[in-house]
């Protein structure tokens, strides 16, 4: 960690610049103390996950029973199912947000007038203000059997009657990726279009004299100059691979698609909520986190040894 | 610069504040817009309200009505609270308003977890099938001694002794009671709240009132008038399709698909298991699997084929079912009367009840001339749950008061009847009877809003009142029940020579507690958890018929499909919890020869 | 706001280019229309009458046009609290969210800090990892934020995302500037509210916005920890409430006079609701538009 050498380089200088960081000093030990109230501290509840958690009996009192938890997980064919749901939906979804949003952004970045530029921008970020509970309302209507795509499917004679969609499992995770995209590719632009905005326009300059087509600049100038970005955010979003799943899901889902569609979130709230077994629910909340962070270290230590722009 | 931004938020959000007030102060004028802002929901909060005053004498000043929270695990019609005519009417003679909030947006469990986890609880809950983890939780207030104090008669005698002691939790007390199914006076037996196979009254009287008494004759008859009928009204006079057969899955009410196969062979409702004690001691039988679950599933899956089934039903969510039984275009279902109830009064709302829409039950069997018990005489005793009073509650004396008093004559003929003169009227020999106008009244959402208070979650009574003329509940005072009836349901009821829901279902006429003593079941295993091996096989079980009924239905090739179904069923370990059952079943078998 | 003004070449287009500008050109437009088909639809079926609306093929214009879903859906008894609620938490948390994320940000990125990558690495693992459902509840029930308003704004102040956007822009800041301020004799804070807090405009606007959506949109809090405080019910858990039981709520409106409640469906009240919830979002993100492009970076550490 390149803080270290820093730190120590500071520290070296530190009295008098102490004194003078006082008020940061005491800033950070503010948000310190705010950060571990309500981050560090409830990681203190994952004592529950190797005891026999009951309310009325609390940490102290509650059983310990070691690994018994973890063990039933892991033998619970519905957990392994679950993992792989979350899993598999979390990387549709980092993969085609991601692709799509880089490519949207270049293809709107060769729009030179911005008359037509702005509107479909204005147009692109709305989704985004949506709720999950009212594009999920949306998605239901349109899917439905008398809604506009099967309206649409039925007109062109693509199918004879209407295709029931949230009853058919294989196209869950398909459908739960067009959410994703519908709601957000507009607003990932951004970020990227901001990227190309701050590419040195001189590199196109010189790719035009050079006689570069447009094919050519994109691929030699605007994505190497998208790299750190990409790297960043993808590095940032595997972190969040596996909590990627809760409110669609749980909106989405029915009876009928519920192998595919009960991620580890709603795992946790079957088991932790509704069954009462706290334990249970934490436990499968404890083994997320721990992914999350291995998924998160191993890409940043990759990203390390290769060069590259990385989280920490 | 900044603060120029935050300038420009704030505007933004206090115009916004504005907007939203004056379009909701057009919208409706007395607002009870700021509630008691006490943090503790349980705090007495005294909030004087200005409503009539209602002469009586055992008056409450308005100034000591003390509000009570409660909740319940089921989904319910929210009243104005605090702005309903007979709440206040109640809360002057009780000194209690009490605020309900039913169950939205989640399961039952889901609900009671996280009211539990989130440690603040409603003064008064009927956690349905999560009443034992509050129970296990610590919450709920012993009823023992208030029953035996003596100040709470109508409590303690609306169930016998022994009645009573069945409510008993492993430390030996009594934490709930159950509020249904409790007759006093005689049993007037004009409902039936239970499951049958519906079809809407037009649909008989299109072919002159046959008999339909099979599974086939009745999807029969639903082919036939579907071909000869495609089309058919909406409220508002345009055409629409009509969906033949419709079926609900979605979650808890998934009942409405799986369950049939023990009324077709003929057993009453023991819920989750059927009990065959023909010629030998009561033996637990899993109805999931029997030859007319799979007949029943294989002609559904026909049906579905063929169009007759709804395409929409595996996904449909439950207010999407309601509304298109409201609709009048659908023919026919298999539900519980309790839940679709509402739809009586959509229809009557509409008009649409003059068309015939309202749904006539059949007692239907697999085969021709067995017996049915779709309805079941007798009451059925549930103690799996019922009405608790929490820990959380500031005053559990006047809780248990205002529960006694739900019981009052006077006060039960205001939560069901409504009041005299304006709900309801008396003839000279005391008999109450509504007209056309009062009914329309009462079946209206906004009227039922403002001005009915049911109470519907808290003790009450069946069968006849004190006054030894009335029934308890206007739906089941027979001239009521069949003036109130439609002309199109009057016809059908007369065609067929009934008065009563269970005349036209022809159940077997049985006492249900003397011929099953351990009935019913579910009152068993509505209460499993986890914990036991049998538990977990039971909410496997649910989990995988939930998932696999539906696609069964769906599937384009049956028998593969099935096999795969059973394959997946039987990982379950159904005999896990068909032991189980069994278990439960001598235990109950042996109470009763022992008493 | 556009820095970047590409110089125009001034040849004749090439045909490739032509093709390419029209086949672009078709899919924005295409992308335009699966994105604003959906809720002009919607728009369209809350302003139709509900019952017409389930025979289906309406589509951009009313067939039957009514109010009445709006008066309906307006008229429920919690709608107005959940909408102050709603307006208060987004307003208030907005606010808080705002000024403590930048300090913390701020402090981040002071490159002299003696405890600045600590500091860094302490709030980046916030990102990853939690306490879980159940100990996160009995957290808020200890600190007494259960059935209270304050669980909305308090426990989500402080994101580590967001700081770690604000700091990539303040890192972007000349140095120089603050170093002025700093021979100028200016401690800490007045750099921070003086120097840096005027030049991120931008990037407070986009934050800002980042937080009014979320908090807007909001609702799980709502069921989880207000559930029976109605005082502290929000627009969006109402919303919820009613896309799960419409049926249950219809008896509910103040409005609706006697016999119209008939023709108000699940379907035309979701429309309603939906265009209502959504309503004051959209209008204010126009305002803010235009700090996206310039304000959104984001950028790790590289030797």
């Amino acid at each position: 960690m390149s803080g270290k050498e820093t730190s120590k380089k500071t520290m070296a200088v530190s009295k008098k610049e102490i004194k003078k960081q006082k008020v940061l000093i005491i800033w950070s030990a503010i948000f310190v103390i705010y950060g571990f109230v309500f981050y560090y501290l409830p990681l203190g509840g994952w004592v529950m996950a190797f005891q026999n958690y009951k309310n009325k009996t609390g940490f102290l009192h509650s059983k310990w029973i070691g690994l018994t938890k973890f063990k039933f997980l892991f033998s619970d064919a519905t957990f392994l199912r679950v993992i792989r749901n979350t899993f598999c939906m979390g990387t549709l979804n980092l993969i085609f947000t991601t692709v799509v949003a880089i490519a949207f952004a270049v293809l709107l970045n060769e729009i030179k007038h911005n008359w037509i530029k702005k509107p479909i921008q204005t147009v692109s970020y709305l989704p985004h203000f949506l709720s999950w509970i009212i594009v999920t309302g949306i998605l239901n209507d349109a899917l439905s059997s008398y809604g506009i795509v099967n309206e649409l499917l039925v007109k062109f004679g693509l199918t004879d009657s209407s295709v029931p969609f949230f009853s058919i499992p294989a196209l869950f995770w398909p459908i739960v990726t067009f959410a994703h995209l519908w709601k957000e590719t507009g607003w990932n632009t951004i970020i990227y279009l901001s990227a190309i905005t701050a590419i040195d326009p001189t590199l196109y300059e010189a790719g035009s004299i050079d006689g570069a087509g447009r094919w050519q600049k994109i691929k030699h100038i605007t994505l190497p100059g998208l790299r750190p970005t990409i790297i960043v955010l993808l590095i940032m979003n595997l972190g969040n691979l596996l909590n990627a799943g809760f409110e669609v899901q749980y909106l989405l889902g029915n009876g009928l698609v519920k192998s595919v569609s009960d991620t580890i979130d709603i795992y946790v709230l079957t088991w932790g909520i509704s069954q009462n077994d706290y334990s249970l629910g934490t436990a499968a909340g404890i083994f997320k986190s721990v992914v999350s962070i291995a998924i998160i270290l191993i890409a940043n230590s990759i990203a390390k040894r290769h060069g590259e722009d990385r989280l920490f | 610069m900044k603060r120029k931004t935050v300038q420009r938020l704030l505007s933004l959000g206090l115009s916004m504040v504005l907007a939203v007030a004056m379009l909701a102060g057009c919208g409706n004028t007395a607002q009870t817009a700021a509630p008691a802002a006490a943090d503790d929901a349980a705090a007495p909060a005294a909030a004087a309200d200005a409503g009539e005053a209602d002469a009586g004498d055992t008056e409450v000043a308005s100034g000591d009505i003390v509000d009570f929270t409660f909740f319940a695990g089921m989904p319910g019609t929210e009243i104005n609270s605090g702005n309903n005519e007979i709440q206040d009417i109640i809360a002057q003679k009780t000194g209690v308003r009490l605020k309900e909030t039913w169950l939205t947006g989640q399961t039952v469990a889901e609900a009671i977890g996280s009211i539990i986890a989130s440690g603040t609880y409603p003064d008064l809950i009927d956690g349905g099938d999560g009443c034992v983890d509050l129970y296990n939780e610590g919450v709920l207030v012993a009823w023992d001694d208030y029953l035996a104090s003596g100040k709470y008669p109508n409590l303690t005698n609306y169930y016998t002794p022994e009645e009573w002691d069945q409510f008993r939790m492993d430390d030996g007390k009594i934490y709930w009671c159950n509020v249904f199914q409790n007759t006093k006076g005689e049993p007037t037996g004009t409902a039936h709240n239970d499951e049958a196979f519906w079809v809407q009254a037009r649909v008989l009287e299109w072919d002159n009132y046959p008999e339909i008494k099979t599974l086939d004759q009745y999807f029969d008859l639903l082919e036939r008038y579907a071909a000869a009928n495609p089309k058919t009204q909406d409220a508002n006079g345009n055409e629409m399709d009509v969906i033949p057969y419709t079926c609900l899955c979605d979650d808890w009410r998934y009942f409405c698909i799986e369950n049939a196969p023990q009324f077709l062979d003929g057993y009453p409702n023991d819920g989750s298991v059927i009990v065959d004690f023909d010629n030998k001691a009561p033996t637990i039988v899993d109805y999931n699997t029997t030859p007319t679950a799979k007949k029943y599933f294989q002609k559904l899956n026909d049906e579905y084929a063929k169009g007759i089934v709804d395409k929409d039903f595996g996904t449909q969510k439950y207010d999407d079912y309601i509304q298109k039984l409201s609709n009048g275009n659908v023919l026919g279902m298999c539900d519980q009367y309790w839940d679709f109830q509402q739809v009586n009064d959509a229809l009557r709302t509409s008009g649409l009840e003059d068309l015939g829409c309202n749904f006539v039950p059949l007692g239907l069997t697999i085969e021709e001339g067995m017996e049915n018990r779709w309805h079941t005489y007798g009451d059925t005793l549930n103690v799996a749950s019922g009405i608790a009073v929490t820990t959380s509650c500031s005053d559990p004396d006047l809780a248990f008061s205002f529960l006694n008093a739900m019981l009052d004559q006077e006060i039960h003929n205001l939560r069901f009847w409504g009041v005299e003169g304006v709900d309801y009227l008396v003839d000279d020999d005391g008999l109450f009877y509504r007209t056309d106008e009062i009914r329309k009244n009462i079946s209206d959402p906004k009227y039922r809003a403002d001005h009915l208070c049911f109470y519907s979650y808290l003790p009450q009574y069946g069968g006849t009142s004190d006054d030894g003329i009335n029934a308890n509940m206007p739906e089941e005072q027979p001239s009521e029940f069949f003036n109130g009836l439609a002309a199109p349901m009057q016809k059908c009821f007369t065609a067929y020579g009934a008065k009563t829901y269970p005349d036209l279902i022809g159940s077997v006429k049985e006492d249900v507690n003397a011929t099953h003593p351990w009935f019913p079941m579910w009152s068993y295993s509505n209460n499993l958890d986890t914990s036991t091996e049998g538990g977990v096989a039971w909410t496997k079980m649910g989990e995988t018929k939930h998932e696999w009924l539906p696609k069964v239905v769906m599937s384009s090739n049956f028998e593969s499909e099935w096999e795969k179904y059973m394959k997946a069923y039987e990982e379950c370990k159904p005999e896990d919890f068909l032991a189980e059952m069994q278990e439960e079943l001598d235990r109950r078998v042996a109470a009763k020869s022992g008493n | 706001m556009e820095k970047i003004v590409y110089k125009k070449s001034h040849k004749m287009p090439k045909a490739g280019d032509v093709i390419f500008h029209i086949c672009n050109g078709l899919f924005m437009l295409l992308f335009c229309v699966v994105t604003l088909y959906p809720v002009l639809n919607t728009l369209a079926i809350s302003f139709n009458d509900g019952v017409d609306a389930m025979r289906g093929g309406v589509h951009l214009i009313p067939r039957i046009f009514t109010t009445q879903n709006y008066t309906t859906v307006l008229a429920l008894k919690n709608i107005t609290q959940g909408a102050i609620i709603s307006v208060l938490r987004t307003v208030l948390g907005t606010a808080f969210a705002l000024a403590a994320n930048a300090l913390l940000a701020f402090i981040i990125s002071q490159k002299k800090f003696v405890f600045r990558s600590q500091l860094s690495l302490f709030w980046v693992i916030t990102m990853y990892v939690n306490g879980g459902m159940v100990p996160i509840m009995i957290l808020y029930k200890n600190l007494h934020l259960t059935n209270s308003f304050w669980v909305y704004v308090i426990p989500g102040m402080v994101s580590g995302f967001n700081v770690l956007v604000m700091r990539t822009y303040m890192d972007g800041l000349p140095e120089s500037l603050q170093e002025a301020a700093q021979i100028d004799g200016a401690g800490y804070m007045t750099i921070f509210l003086k120097v840096i807090t005027p030049l991120c405009k931008p990037i407070y606007a986009t934050v800002a916005l980042f937080v009014a959506v979320f908090q807007w949109n909001s609702w799980f809090d709502t069921m989880l920890y207000n559930r029976m405080a109605d005082q502290y019910t929000t627009l969006q858990y109402e919303l919820m409430k009613m896309l799960s039981a419409v049926t249950a709520l219809k008896g509910n409106t103040g409005a609706a006079t006697t016999g119209q409640t008939v023709n108000i469906t699940p379907v035309s009240i979701r429309a309603a609701a939906t265009i209502l919830t959504m309503a004051p979002i959209v209008m204010l993100y126009p305002f803010l538009q235009r700090y996206f492009v310039t304000g959104m970076t984001i950028g790790g550490v590289k030797e």
